[in-house]
């Protein structure tokens, strides 16, 4: 039974042209969301349409299932992708996700999908090259499903509740997996309390973003040094509401990767490496304030090439990583 | 169908809702004047908003005569005030002032 109210169209064009005109879409197509297709999305993630996902108590907004649903629809995913955008709305909408925040900014935060486990590659979302850009459906459709739900259901509008002075094309979607096949590295959501054969969803709301590009190093020890200089010259802040719960988002690409596989680092050594140089920034220098040293995020992703690490510093919350329930 | 022969579709409201409050609150109405009022001046925390806040005061008391400031820094920079701020505000002052961004 949905409850969404429903309208009539004579064909796909006058659809578009008033949701448009509603504000109900980022200015891209979307696809019709017909009762048909919600009610399948939902069967097929063995959702009930009035099942909450979560809730934005400054904005008195409820969030369910069925806004899922149609939100995901409208996006353009496929019906088997609904269990990622479930987990993924639920991951924005924890307490200190902090969605009223995240996506009131005036720095246009942006929210950022990282999946993890066998559901990566069962649904075709990219992991290596170019997985940050377009023409994978996955990707794109499942980020732009969790920023729909934002603005539909979350009321994050341009001008209304959504106050970003620039905004960002990250708004449009962001979503990729972590290529845990490039090594023996615990992957995000096995760090984070998952087991290896679960699949999960982390949610991370940036603020700046910046790749350390760093061709010249030869080691781990040179590629972090490298790192740091760029983690203090943008530091990470945080306060009460925070705590120490705050997230560094570092998604390392092969060409730094293989340097620290090499020499036989794991993800932990290389926390070990930087979490004391964190403390202390020099003169024209910031300090990176995460709770612990398990608050910076190592993700492998991306392509051979260039040789680079990007850098997602947080907004005002913390990364969230929910489990995928199938049905 | 529809007259010309095309196939007709029915979409969903993507939404939580109609953007306009559906309840009985409203804004309080504006004051006439700001003399003998209470004001109260919300920081978020953020750059300078506390000492802005403070110039604004001196402002207003030069343009009028307010009956004191009740002055509230939030908790955090990212969260709505708590409910001990909202008790005071609501319980102590006329009038309240508060601004984004940093």
């Amino acid at each position: 039974m949905l409850n969404a109210d429903r309208h009539e169209y004579p064909n796909h064009d006058a659809l578009y042209d008033d949701y448009v005109e509603r504000g109900w879409t980022d200015g891209l197509p979307v696809v019709p969301p017909s009762p048909e297709k919600v009610a399948h999305f939902l069967a097929s993630a063995g959702l009930k349409a009035d099942e909450v996902l979560g809730a934005v108590p400054t904005r008195e907004v409820v969030v369910t299932a069925e806004h899922a649903a149609i939100n995901a629809v409208m996006a353009g995913c496929r019906a088997e992708y609904m269990p990622v955008v479930v987990a993924a709305v639920r991951a924005h909408l924890h307490e200190k996700a902090n969605c009223h925040s995240t996506t009131g900014t005036l720095s246009g935060a942006a929210q950022i999908v990282v999946v993890n486990g066998a559901v990566r590659r069962e649904l075709d979302i990219q992991c290596e090259g170019a997985c940050f850009g377009p023409g994978w459906r996955a990707n794109a459709t499942i980020g732009r499903a969790l920023r729909l739900v934002i603005r539909n259901v979350c009321r994050a509008i341009p001008g209304f509740l959504d106050r970003a002075s620039f905004s960002s094309p990250l708004r449009y979607s962001f979503c990729f997996g972590e290529n845990e096949e490039a090594s023996d590295w615990r992957p995000l959501h096995v760090e984070r309390g998952f087991a290896p054969d679960e699949s999960a969803v982390t949610v991370h709301s940036t603020m700046t973003f910046v790749p350390c590009v760093d061709f010249t190093s030869r080691s781990p020890e040179k590629v972090c040094e490298s790192w740091l200089g760029m983690l203090r010259r943008y530091g990470v802040f945080t306060d009460r509401f925070l705590g120490e719960g705050q997230n560094l988002l570092m998604v390392v690409g092969p060409e730094h990767q293989r340097y620290f596989l090499e020499a036989g680092w794991s993800k932990d050594d290389i926390r070990e490496y930087l979490w004391p140089r964190f403390q202390n920034p020099g003169p024209g220098e910031r300090p990176v304030m995460l709770g612990s040293p398990e608050g910076m995020l190592l993700v492998a992703a991306g392509g051979p090439g260039m040789a680079e690490t990007w850098f997602f510093f947080p907004h005002l919350a913390w990364a969230i990583t929910e489990g995928l329930a199938h049905p | 169908m529809t007259a010309n022969g095309e196939r007709g579709l029915v979409g969903l409201d993507p939404t939580s809702g109609p953007l306009e409050r559906q309840d009985s609150r409203s804004l309080a109405e504006r004051p006439a004047s700001l003399d003998g009022a209470v004001i109260g001046l919300v920081a978020n925390g953020l750059g300078q908003g506390e000492d802005f806040l403070a110039a604004l005061y001196d402002e207003l008391n030069s343009l009028c005569a307010p009956n004191g400031a009740v002055r509230v820094l939030k908790q955090s920079v990212s969260v709505a005030p708590e409910p001990a701020d909202w008790a005071r505000l609501t319980s102590e002052v006329s009038v309240a002032i508060t601004g984004f961004g940093g």
